[in-house]
C-alpha cells in the first residue's frame, strides 16, 4: 500500500497540475484538478498518517499533542483556503479596476513564444487558480478534519 | 397644463415622512406635536391647493419589467379627495392636540395618523393599480394602530382586528380585481399594464376585452366587494360602529371623512370604466340597500358615536348609490356628497368628542339641552345635523336631492322593480331626518338627567369643527361657488358622459322635490315615535346569528383559530422527517396536478423505446439497482458501499453522455465520501434501529409520490433527440473562443461567463469546510473546558486513525 | 422522451425520499447524497442525450473553428458545481450526524427529538 502509494502520488498530482492548467482548452480545469489533489493527499493519509506529510515529506519535527484544528497541515489547508477566495476575489476586483464590470475575464494572445508557438494568458486562468485553490483547502480541511477524530 | 411630478410626490410623501419623524417630534415638541401634524397637513393641503386645474399624468417607473410605475394623476375626482383628507387632517390634528390631552402613546399616535394621511392622499392621486393597492392596505394597517390605540382595552384590540380583517380581506379583492384588469389590458391596450389611467381612456376597448375572456363580472365583483368592505356597505359594514371604540378624532378622521371614503372614491374613479347594467344593479341596489339599513340602524342607536357611525354607513350607501345610477345625476349626487358628507359628519365626529369630554356621556338618553352650557357647539350641530337630514337650504339637501332626480330617472326609464330605488332612497331619508333630529335634541329641548358640571371646551375643541361648519354653512349659501371650484372637476372625471354639474334650490315642483318634501315632513312627523320604532329595529337585531353579519365574522375568526389549533399538532409536531414527509408529499401532489391541468399544452410525446442509447440505459439501470440497494440494505456499511456502486455508475454515466469532466469529478468526489463514511461510520453503531412495517408503508408512499412526479416532470422537460439547443447553450458555445478565449466550452463557462456563481458555490464549499472544522474543534474545546473544571483533562483524538 | 431516463430519475428520487424518511440519521445523510445524484442525472438529462454521444463533448476543436453541435455546456457546468456542492453538503451533514450521536448516544432521530 505505501510502495503503491510512492508510486502513484507523484503521478496523480502530476496529472491534476495538467489537467488544471489545461482545462481552458481541454477537460479539466479547477475543479477536476482540486479534487485530484485533494485526492492525491488523501491517500497518503490513508496509506501512512496526518503527520506523514510534515514529517516524511517536509522533513519537520511534529508537536504531539496538539489538536486538529492547531495541526500545521490543516493551518496549511485553511491558508491555501484563504488564498483561493482571495485570489477569486482579486481576479474580480482586478477588473473593476480597469473598468469592467465586476469578474469580467479578459484574454491576451502571446506569440512567438519558444517551445508554445502561440499562448494564451487568459485572466480566467488566474480564478481558475483560485477556483483550484479553494476546492483543494477546503476538500482537505474536511477530510483531515474527520480522519483526524 | 401637466401637473409637476414633484409637488404631488411630495404632496403625499410628506405625511409618510413626517410620521417616521414623528417619535423624534414627540420628544422634543410633547403634546404639541398635534400642531405640527397640522403644519404637516396643511403643508400638503396647500401643495395641492396649486395643483388645482393642472390636470394630468405623471409617472416614474418603478418596475418595468411588469409595467408598474409610480403614477399619479392629478384630476378633479382625486383632487378634490386629496384636498378633503389634508385640509380635515389639519383640523383633526389641532383639535387631537386638545382631545388626546394626557394620554399614553401620542407618538405612536400621531406616527399612524400622520401615515393615514399620507395614505390616503395617495390612493387619492395615483393612477397605476399595484400603487393604488398598496396605498389601499396602507390605510387599514394605520386604521389597524389608531383603532387599536387603547392596547389594554379588550374591546378595542377586538375592533381593531376585526376592522383589519374586513378591510384588508377587501383589499385582497381589489388586488384580485387589479390583476383581472391588467390582464384584460393586455388584450385592449396591447401589454399588460397597471396604468387605470389608460384604461379609463379606452373603457369601451377594456370592457370588451373584459367580456371576452369572460372577466367582466368577476373583476366587478371582486372591486365591489372591495370598495364595500372599505366603505362598510352591508353586509361588511359591521366594523364601522365597532371602530368607535377609536378616540373621537380618529372616528371623525377615518370613520368619516376619509378611510371609509376610499372605498366610494374607487367606485367612482372606475365607474367609467365599469359602466354597464350589471354596475346598476350591483352597485346601487348595495348602495340603497346600506343607505336603509343603516339609517335604520342610526334610529336604534343609543349612543351618540354608534348613532353617527351607522349614519356613515348609511350615507356611504347614499354615495354608492349615486354612482351606481348610469344617469348624470347619479355621478353628481355622489361627487357632491362626499364634499358634503365630510362638511357635516366631521364636524358632527367632533361635536361628540366635545360633549363626551365635557359633559362625560356618550348616551343619548341621558343627554340633552345642553345648549345653554355649549352654545357655540350647539349651533354648529345644528348646521351640521340638519345639512345631515338633508332639509333645505343646508348643503346635504343639494345632493340628496340629485340622488333623488337619478333613482327618479333610472325608475322612470326601467319602471317595474326599478321604482323600489326612489322608494328606497325615500325610505332611508326619512329615517336620517329622524336620527338627525335625534341627534339634534343632545342640545335642545329639555334636560333629560342632571348633568353634574359641563365645561367650556378650549377653542383648539370648537375651533375645527366651527370650520367645517362655517364651510357647510358657506356650500349651503351658494352651492353653485363650491361646485364650480372644486366638485365640477370630480364630476368630469366620474362622469361617464358630458356633464355639467349645476345645482340650486328647486324652482318649480317635480317628482324629486316630492320625495324631499315626504323625506322632511316623514321624518318630523316620525320623531314623535322613535321610541317605539327603536324598540322594533332592535328587536329585528338582536335575531339569531344568521341574520348578524358580526355573528357571522366571529363565527368565521373563532372556527379558523380552533381549526388551526387542531391542524398545528398535527402537522408540526417536532420531528424533522414528519415535516419532509408533509412537504414533499404535498409539493409531489401539487406538481402532479400541475401537470395535470398543464398537460394538454405540455404534451408527452411518444413512449415507444428506451429513447437512449443501450449503454446509457444499461448503466442507469445499474445505478437504479444500486439506489434500491441503498434503501434496503441492513447495516451502514454496506449502505455506504452500494452508495458508491450508484456514483461510479454515474460517472460512468458521464462518459456516455459526453461529460469528461463530470465523470472525472464523480469519480474523484464519489472515492473521496466513501472515504469519509467509512472513517465516520467505523466511530458509530453499525446496525439500524428497528424496523417498523406500518412506518415503512408510509414513507414508501410518500417515496413513490415523489419518485412519480418526478418521472413525469422527466418526461415533460427533456428535450426530443432532434431538439435543437437551447439558445443559452448556442450562445455560449459560440461565445467560448472569441469571449472567453478557451475551447473548454465548461470551463469557460464557469471561470469566465458565470464566474460569480462560481464564486458564490466556492464560498458554500468553503462555508462546508469552516463548518466542519468548528463542529469538531468546538467539541474538542468544550470537553477540554468541562475537562478542567473535573481536573481530570482528556487527551484529544487528534491523530487517531 | 426518454423512458429510461424517466425510470431512472424517478427511482433515484424514491429511494432518496424514502431514505430521507427513516429514522436512522445516517441513512438521512444517504439519502442526501442519492437525491443530489438524482439530480445530476436529472440536469443532465435536461440537455438531451443523444446517440453516438462520445463525440459531442463541449470542447472546440481549434481556435476560431467553427461551431460544432455538441453536448449542452451550460448543464454540464451546472452539474461539476453541482457535483463539488453536494460533496461539501454530504459531508456536513455526516459530521453533523456524528456530532448529534455523539451528544444524544443514538442514532435514532426520533428519540432525541424531544
Amino acid at each position: 500500500m505505501q510502495t503503491t502509494t510512492r508510486v502513484t502520488v507523484p503521478i496523480v498530482l502530476v496529472v491534476a497540475i495538467s489537467l488544471f492548467l489545461q482545462g481552458h482548452n481541454l477537460p479539466g480545469g479547477g475543479f477536476i484538478g482540486g479534487v485530484l489533489t485533494a485526492a492525491a493527499f488523501v491517500l497518503i493519509y490513508v496509506a501512512y498518517d496526518l503527520d506523514y506529510l510534515e514529517s516524511g515529506v517536509l522533513g519537520r519535527e511534529i508537536e504531539p499533542g496538539t489538536s486538529v484544528f492547531e495541526h500545521r497541515t490543516v493551518t496549511a489547508y485553511r491558508r491555501t483556503l484563504l488564498a483561493g477566495l482571495v485570489i477569486v476575489l482579486g481576479s474580480g476586483v482586478a477588473g473593476i479596476l480597469v473598468g469592467d464590470p465586476f469578474l469580467t475575464q479578459g484574454y491576451v494572445h502571446l506569440e512567438g513564444i519558444p517551445v508554445y508557438h502561440e499562448v494564451e494568458l487568459a485572466s480566467a486562468l488566474l480564478f481558475d487558480l483560485g477556483v483550484y485553490l479553494v476546492v483543494v483547502g477546503s476538500l482537505l480541511t474536511i477530510v483531515s478534519v474527520v480522519s483526524g477524530e | 397644463m401637466a401637473p409637476d411630478l414633484t409637488i404631488v410626490t411630495t404632496a403625499v410623501a410628506l405625511p409618510f415622512v413626517a410620521a417616521a419623524l414623528a417619535p423624534l417630534l414627540y420628544r422634543v415638541l410633547g403634546e404639541r406635536t398635534g400642531y405640527a401634524g397640522a403644519v404637516v397637513a396643511a403643508a400638503s393641503f396647500g401643495l395641492l391647493a396649486t395643483s388645482v386645474g393642472e390636470y394630468g399624468t405623471v409617472r416614474a417607473s418603478w418596475i418595468p419589467a411588469l409595467d408598474v410605475g409610480v403614477q399619479f394623476t392629478v384630476d378633479g375626482w382625486g383632487l378634490l379627495f386629496a384636498l378633503l383628507a389634508s385640509g380635515i387632517g389639519v383640523l383633526v390634528f389641532v383639535y387631537s392636540a386638545a382631545y388626546m390631552h394626557d394620554e399614553e402613546g401620542l407618538a405612536r399616535y400621531y406616527a399612524a395618523l400622520l401615515a393615514f394621511m399620507g395614505s390616503v392622499l395617495g390612493v387619492a392621486l395615483a393612477s397605476d393599480l399595484v400603487l393604488i393597492f398598496l396605498f389601499w392596505e396602507l390605510t387599514s394597517l394605520c386604521s389597524f394602530v389608531l383603532i387599536g390605540h387603547y392596547t389594554a382595552d379588550e374591546e378595542s384590540r377586538y375592533s381593531a382586528r376585526m376592522a383589519m380583517v374586513v378591510t384588508v380581506g377587501g383589499g385582497l379583492c381589489l388586488l384580485a380585481g387589479a390583476l383581472m384588469l391588467a390582464a384584460a389590458a393586455r388584450g385592449a391596450l396591447g401589454g399588460a399594464t397597471f396604468d387605470l389611467t389608460a384604461m379609463i381612456a379606452n373603457d369601451e376597448a377594456m370592457r370588451a376585452s373584459l367580456r371576452e375572456s369572460g372577466l367582466f363580472v368577476p373583476a366587478l365583483g371582486l372591486i365591489v366587494v372591495a370598495a364595500a368592505a372599505k366603505s362598510a356597505q352591508v353586509p361588511l359594514h359591521f366594523w364601522l360602529p365597532n371602530a368607535m371604540v377609536a378616540p373621537t378624532p380618529v372616528s371623525a378622521f377615518l370613520h368619516s371623512a376619509t378611510m371609509v371614503k376610499v372605498g366610494v372614491y374607487f367606485l367612482g374613479r372606475v365607474r367609467p370604466l365599469l359602466m354597464s347594467p350589471e354596475w346598476v344593479a350591483v352597485v346601487a341596489t348595495l348602495g340603497l340597500l346600506t343607505m336603509t339599513v343603516g339609517a335604520l340602524l342610526a334610529v336604534a342607536a343609543t349612543d351618540t358615536k354608534e348613532l353617527l357611525a351607522y349614519s356613515t354607513a348609511s350615507h356611504l350607501g347614499l354615495m354608492v348609490a349615486g354612482f351606481g345610477f348610469d344617469v348624470v345625476y347619479g355621478g353628481e349626487a355622489g361627487a357632491f356628497h362626499l364634499l358634503n358628507h365630510a362638511l357635516f359628519k366631521a364636524p358632527l365626529f367632533l361635536v361628540a368628542g366635545i360633549v363626551a369630554h365635557e359633559a362625560g356621556s356618550r348616551s343619548l338618553d341621558e343627554l340633552g339641552g345642553l345648549w345653554r352650557e355649549l352654545p357655540v357647539t350647539a349651533a354648529i350641530t345644528a348646521v351640521a345635523a340638519l345639512s345631515m337630514a338633508g332639509i333645505p337650504p343646508f348643503n346635504g339637501f343639494y345632493s340628496k336631492e340629485l340622488l333623488f332626480e337619478a333613482a327618479y330617472e333610472v325608475a322612470h326609464e326601467a319602471g317595474g322593480l326599478a321604482w323600489l330605488y326612489p322608494a328606497a332612497a325615500t325610505f332611508a331619508s326619512v329615517l336620517t331626518v329622524v336620527y338627525s333630529l335625534k341627534f339634534l335634541a343632545v342640545f335642545f329641548g329639555e334636560r333629560r338627567t342632571p348633568v353634574a358640571e359641563v365645561h367650556r371646551p378650549p377653542i383648539a375643541l370648537v375651533g375645527p369643527p366651527a370650520v367645517l361648519a362655517i364651510a357647510a354653512a358657506v356650500v349651503s349659501a351658494a352651492p353653485q361657488v363650491a361646485v364650480d371650484a372644486v366638485v365640477q372637476g370630480a364630476v368630469e372625471a366620474t362622469a361617464t358622459g358630458e356633464a355639467e354639474l349645476s345645482v340650486g334650490l328647486p324652482t318649480h315642483f317635480t317628482p324629486p322635490v316630492a320625495m324631499s318634501a315626504v323625506a322632511v315632513l316623514g321624518g318630523i312627523a316620525a320623531y314623535p315615535l322613535r321610541g317605539r320604532l327603536a324598540a322594533g329595529i332592535r328587536r329585528g337585531v338582536e335575531a339569531p346569528v344568521p341574520v348578524r353579519p358580526s355573528g357571522w365574522y366571529d363565527w368565521v375568526v373563532s372556527t379558523a383559530a380552533a381549526t388551526s389549533a387542531r391542524f398545528g399538532p398535527a402537522v408540526h409536531d417536532g420531528l424533522l422527517r414528519r415535516y419532509v414527509g408533509w412537504v414533499a408529499a404535498a409539493g409531489s401532489l401539487f406538481a402532479l396536478a400541475g401537470f395535470a391541468a398543464a398537460e394538454g399544452s405540455l404534451g408527452i410525446g411518444g413512449l415507444g423505446g428506451l429513447g437512449v442509447p443501450l449503454p446509457v440505459a444499461v448503466v442507469l439501470g445499474v445505478a437504479t439497482l444500486a439506489g434500491v440497494a441503498v434503501a434496503i440494505a441492513t447495516s451502514h456499511v454496506s449502505g455506504v458501499l452500494t452508495l458508491s456502486i450508484l456514483g461510479f455508475m454515474l460517472a460512468i454515466f458521464f462518459i456516455l453522455a459526453s461529460a469528461p469532466d463530470l465523470a472525472l469529478t464523480q469519480l474523484v468526489v464519489e472515492t473521496l465520501l466513501l472515504l469519509m463514511f467509512l472513517l465516520v461510520l467505523q466511530r458509530l453503531p453499525s446496525y439500524y434501529s428497528e424496523v417498523r412495517p406500518l412506518a415503512i408503508a408510509r414513507d414508501a408512499g410518500v417515496s413513490l409520490l415523489v419518485g412519480a412526479t418526478a418521472f413525469v416532470a422527466v418526461l415533460l422537460t427533456i428535450p426530443g433527440p432532434d431538439a435543437d439547443p437551447t439558445g443559452v447553450a448556442t450562445y455560449y458555445t459560440e461565445q467560448a473562443v472569441p469571449g472567453g478565449g478557451g475551447t473548454n466550452v465548461v470551463n469557460v463557462i464557469l471561470v469566465d461567463f458565470r464566474a460569480f456563481d462560481t464564486f458564490g458555490e466556492l464560498l458554500v464549499v468553503t462555508i462546508a469546510a469552516i463548518a466542519i472544522l468548528v463542529l469538531v474543534t468546538m467539541r474538542t474545546r468544550g470537553e477540554a473546558s468541562e475537562a478542567e473544571v473535573e481536573e481530570n483533562p482528556l487527551p484529544d483524538g487528534g491523530d487517531s486513525p | 422522451m426518454s423512458v429510461a431516463l424517466a425510470i431512472a430519475v424517478g427511482g433515484l428520487f424514491a429511494v432518496g425520499t424514502f431514505l430521507l424518511l427513516q429514522r436512522d440519521l445516517i441513512r438521512v445523510v444517504l439519502g442526501v447524497a442519492v437525491v443530489s445524484q438524482a439530480t445530476f442525472v436529472y440536469l443532465i438529462a435536461m440537455g438531451g442525450i443523444d446517440e453516438g454521444a462520445r463525440d459531442l463533448v463541449p470542447v472546440l476543436d481549434t481556435h476560431g473553428g467553427g461551431v460544432p453541435e455538441i453536448a449542452d455546456p451550460v448543464v454540464q457546468a451546472l452539474v461539476l458545481t453541482a457535483i463539488v456542492i453536494s460533496f461539501g453538503t454530504t459531508a456536513l451533514a455526516l459530521v453533523l450526524s456524528y456530532r448529534a450521536y455523539e451528544e444524544n448516544e443514538t442514532m435514532d432521530v426520533t428519540e432525541w427529538a424531544r
